[in-house]
């Protein structure tokens, strides 16, 4: 055969094949309509077919009584109404707002460096690794620290860790009510996560002090449970909204920088002081539709909770420990990567499902039976996600987990925008990350009503967690903060690499 | 780590031993007395007031017993001496969603990073009451445990007055003059405490207390007659957080309690000092060990944390209890308490301190 021939021919085959894999998933998805539409078409058809006379002529025909028929039709509706009750609630998310540091705070390259440089003085390699780390991690100048660490020496003090919980906490927090219309004697559930910022009374206490809300209300304090602690509290809250429907719940995920940002010397430790970044946000959560008059913007479809804890790989690479000299700080493993896949792969597992269009389970279940047959001829079939969501938000760990959760996910540039532009703009946020970047999509103006959302985020333990929401309202482009003033920057173009000025 | 005299320098890792030690005695004494393998947990609660670790140790404690993939865990911190009753809140409304769960919630207290090596009295005070314990506690909403369970949570009430300044800032960790972090105790604790504990009853009495008592006591009190609640007509064993000596006297006058009410609660106090969230549990362990339990009888929980939070519930005995379950009160020979004296032998000691005049003590220079 000619080789113009051939290419010919391969063109073709993969022509067909470009048009039969759309047909054979709008088929497979669409299976149940395709079965019933043509038979209540014929019943109506039917139907109409015989007159009025005839209908009535065969109900007075039938052997049941009036008692009867009512009986059988206040059955049907008992049994529905039993039903609906024992059915979950649906949770509705009313709105959320971020925080958004003040200018004063940004933490430039050149200062981090400079900074960097009069701490790390006396370990040149552990300067010029922190140093490789801050060019290759994808943030951006914008991102911020709180003001003790902006001292040389950084003076964290329990003091200096409060205030910076009050900014962060309480400005998310005026940022919601503002936007919800919720007044703060209307919290029922409050659900406050952090990293690791230790004070007695807890947070949650503090931000009830504030806000002097109702004796009556629920509170919960959520510390160590990682960048995917924000989901954990969303699942707390889905969790109580079930027993008291009634309920208002917010819950405020924070990262504060002020205790948890490493001190020493230590290579291995310096990691997290270039990814993390000071953030928060605020999230209300209720079973109502409507709140205050406002339509809410999303409902939560699905969470999926896994861990991989029981493995000692897992389990250990991400640990909080001292150094020789006492400083406490992060430590993250060389096989973090592959334990974030292995959790990755576990939690789409389970969430598949759930989520998956029918196409996509049917060839997954043929690959998985092929495989089960002869395993050395098939490779394990990856199913699409992204045929099932519109917008995803992952979580803003680093430039690699981004990478990785692209390639795991066959996602494409513009899906993963908005957790690029979160990392640029704010750094790693923890657990907040998400709502950075759920925030990005509606700043945007892509938030449409019926769009699926998936949030993944990780955690150390090691946990994946995700949730599914959907779009109840399109969502109008926000005037408030945190992308008010930047959004027209991005999709910002971020180098692998970026030198600063100074080297 | 206090034996070692390295209080000024506790160390990350000196908490952590701690937490072990505790998780390593109460889950695996727990998980081998009721036959659950931990791949049985669905949920698991944990709460700690005073550290945080990475990873959590809700994760460390799934590490250690390679619980199932999908365990809900929640890791509270911070919460405060009535923690557990805020952990028995989150595995009820879970129980109230789900069928056939199995939940285990941890409770404890870390004193290793927490030590106040100052000066200032208001905050030495926790150094005198505070002492190591913790408990694990299995519960479950699975009809084929029903007839091996011990009780039955009838009710729980939380109250949060936090938005109260004085009360809010009555129990603070903060920094002392020279920098040291201690928990401050302040003056306006037992008023803080009293007002929360009245709320609180106030919101409990009305689903546990008989109608009959609360008819009299409405009766009376419209008539303009001081009557004290009855709390005995609906209630018949009292488990009181062990705050201190002042906090349990204050609390059984409160609820009009005789000294064999107060028994649990103050032996607890004498054997194993306030162990924070745990406490009550101690108490509880007492009455089950004394053997008071019968079946239908009520219990009644109430504990107080920072915040402040005062959080109560009622449980019913489901079958008498004969206390040879492995209690921890088994292994302090039972039949010694109460103990027939109560002096306190540090004051016999050291009691002779307080009549001498300290400008003539040789002290050693700490700071």
């Amino acid at each position: 055969m000619m080789p113009s021939q051939i290419i010919i021919s391969n063109i073709s085959s993969s022509a067909r094949l470009k048009y039969v894999k759309p047909g054979y998933q709008f088929l497979a998805n669409h299976f149940v309509a395709w079965i019933s539409v043509p038979i209540l078409v014929i019943l109506f058809i039917q139907v109409l077919s015989r007159g009025n006379l005839e209908i009535l002529a065969l109900l007075n025909s039938s052997h049941y009584g009036h008692v009867q028929i009512l009986f059988s039709s206040f059955l049907v509706i008992s049994l529905s109404t039993l039903y609906n009750k024992s059915k979950r609630r649906t949770i509705y998310l009313v709105d959320f707002a971020c925080y958004k540091a003040p200018a004063e705070l940004r933490v430039t390259f050149d200062a981090f460096i400079e900074h960097s440089k009069i701490i790390l003085k006396s370990e040149p390699k552990s300067l010029e690794f922190q140093l490789k780390v801050l060019e290759r991690a994808g943030l951006g100048e914008d991102t911020c620290l709180p003001s003790a660490l902006h001292l040389l020496p950084p003076d964290p003090t329990l003091e200096a860790c409060r205030e910076e919980a009050e900014m962060v906490i309480f400005s998310a927090m005026d940022s919601l009510f503002l936007k919800s219309g919720l007044s703060p004697k209307d919290i029922d559930i409050l659900v406050v996560n952090c990293s690791f910022c230790l004070s007695i009374p807890s947070l949650s206490s503090m931000v009830i002090n504030k806000y002097q809300m109702k004796d009556s209300v629920k509170s919960f304090n959520i510390l160590g449970m990682g960048c995917s602690a924000s989901l954990i509290s969303v699942s707390l809250v889905r969790d109580l909204l079930q027993v008291h429907p009634s309920y208002n719940a917010v819950v405020v995920s924070a990262e504060l920088m002020t205790t948890i940002f490493y001190q020493g010397k230590e290579r291995s430790m310096l990691v997290p002081n270039c990814l993390f970044r000071m953030g928060g946000a605020a999230i209300l959560l209720s079973t109502r539709r409507t709140f205050c008059n406002i339509r809410a913007k999303y409902r939560l479809l699905h969470l999926v909770r896994t861990h991989t804890a029981d493995d000692d790989t897992s389990y250990n690479c991400v640990q909080l420990k001292e150094d020789l000299e006492g400083n406490l700080g992060a430590w993250l493993s060389k096989e973090l990567m592959a334990v974030a896949g292995k959790g990755l792969k576990l939690n789409l597992t389970a969430l598949g499902p759930l989520v998956l269009p029918p196409s996509e389970k049917i060839l997954y279940f043929m690959n998985f039976i092929a495989r089960k047959i002869s395993s050395s001829r098939w490779r394990p079939y990856i199913p699409k996600f992204k045929q099932a969501f519109e917008h995803f938000c992952i979580h803003a760990g680093g430039r690699a987990v981004i990478d990785g959760v692209q390639d795991s996910l066959q996602l494409s540039v513009e899906q993963v925008e908005a957790s690029r532009s979160t990392l640029h703009r704010f750094g790693n946020t923890s657990s907040s990350s998400l709502w950075y970047e759920m925030s990005y999509i509606e700043a945007k103006g892509r938030m449409k009503k019926g769009d699926r959302i998936l949030q993944i985020s990780f955690g150390s333990g090691y946990k994946c967690n995700s949730a599914v929401w959907e779009c109840a309202e399109t969502v109008k482009i926000p005037t408030g903060d945190p992308w008010r003033d930047c959004i027209h920057k991005y999709p910002a173009c971020v180098p692998q690499l970026i030198k600063s000025a100074d080297q | 780590m206090v034996f070692h005299a390295r209080e000024d320098s506790p160390t990350y890792e000196d908490g952590i031993l701690e937490m072990d030690e505790f998780f390593h005695d109460s889950i695996d004494k727990l998980l081998a007395r009721t036959g659950v393998s931990p791949q049985d947990i669905h949920v698991l609660v944990v709460n700690v007031a005073c550290i945080t670790t990475i990873p959590s140790l809700a994760s460390r404690i799934i590490k250690r017993y390679k619980m199932r993939e999908d365990v809900k865990i929640y890791n509270l911190t911070g919460m405060g001496c009535s923690a557990s009753l805020i952990s028995i809140n989150i595995v009820e409304s879970i129980f109230k969603c789900q069928e056939n769960v199995n939940a285990l919630v941890v409770a404890s207290e870390s004193l290793s990073p927490n030590w106040y090596t100052g000066n200032d009295k208001s905050m030495i005070l926790t150094n005198c009451l505070f002492r190591a314990g913790g408990v694990a506690i299995l519960l479950t909403n699975k009809k084929s445990l029903k007839d091996r369970a011990m009780f039955k949570l009838k009710c729980l009430v939380r109250t949060h007055h936090g938005a109260r300044d004085e009360a809010y800032t009555s129990c603070i960790q903060m920094e002392d003059e020279h920098g040291r972090v201690g928990i401050n105790l302040s003056k306006n604790l037992p008023k803080a405490a009293t007002r929360a504990f009245i709320e609180n009853l106030r919101l409990i009495s009305l689903k546990i207390l008989p109608l009959r008592e609360i008819l009299r006591y409405a009766l009376l009190s419209f008539v303009g007659k001081f009557v004290m609640i009855n709390f005995k007509t609906g209630v018949d064993h009292f488990c009181l957080h062990t705050g201190g000596k002042a906090v349990i006297d204050s609390i059984g006058k409160s609820l009009g309690l005789s000294e064999y009410d107060l028994e649990p609660a103050r032996m607890t106090l004498h054997r194993f000092g306030n162990t924070s969230a745990s406490s009550i549990w101690y108490v509880l362990g007492y009455m089950e060990a004394k053997k008071r339990f019968k079946r239908g009888e009520k219990v009644f929980m109430i504990s107080l944390g920072a915040g402040f939070k005062c959080n109560s519930c009622l449980w019913e005995v489901v079958r008498d209890l004969d206390g040879e379950n492995g209690n921890c009160w088994n292994e302090c020979d039972i039949d010694k308490y109460p103990p027939t004296s109560f002096s306190n032998p540090f004051m016999d000691k050291y009691g002779w301190l307080n009549h001498k005049d300290e400008t003539t003590f040789d002290r050693n220079d700490f700071e």
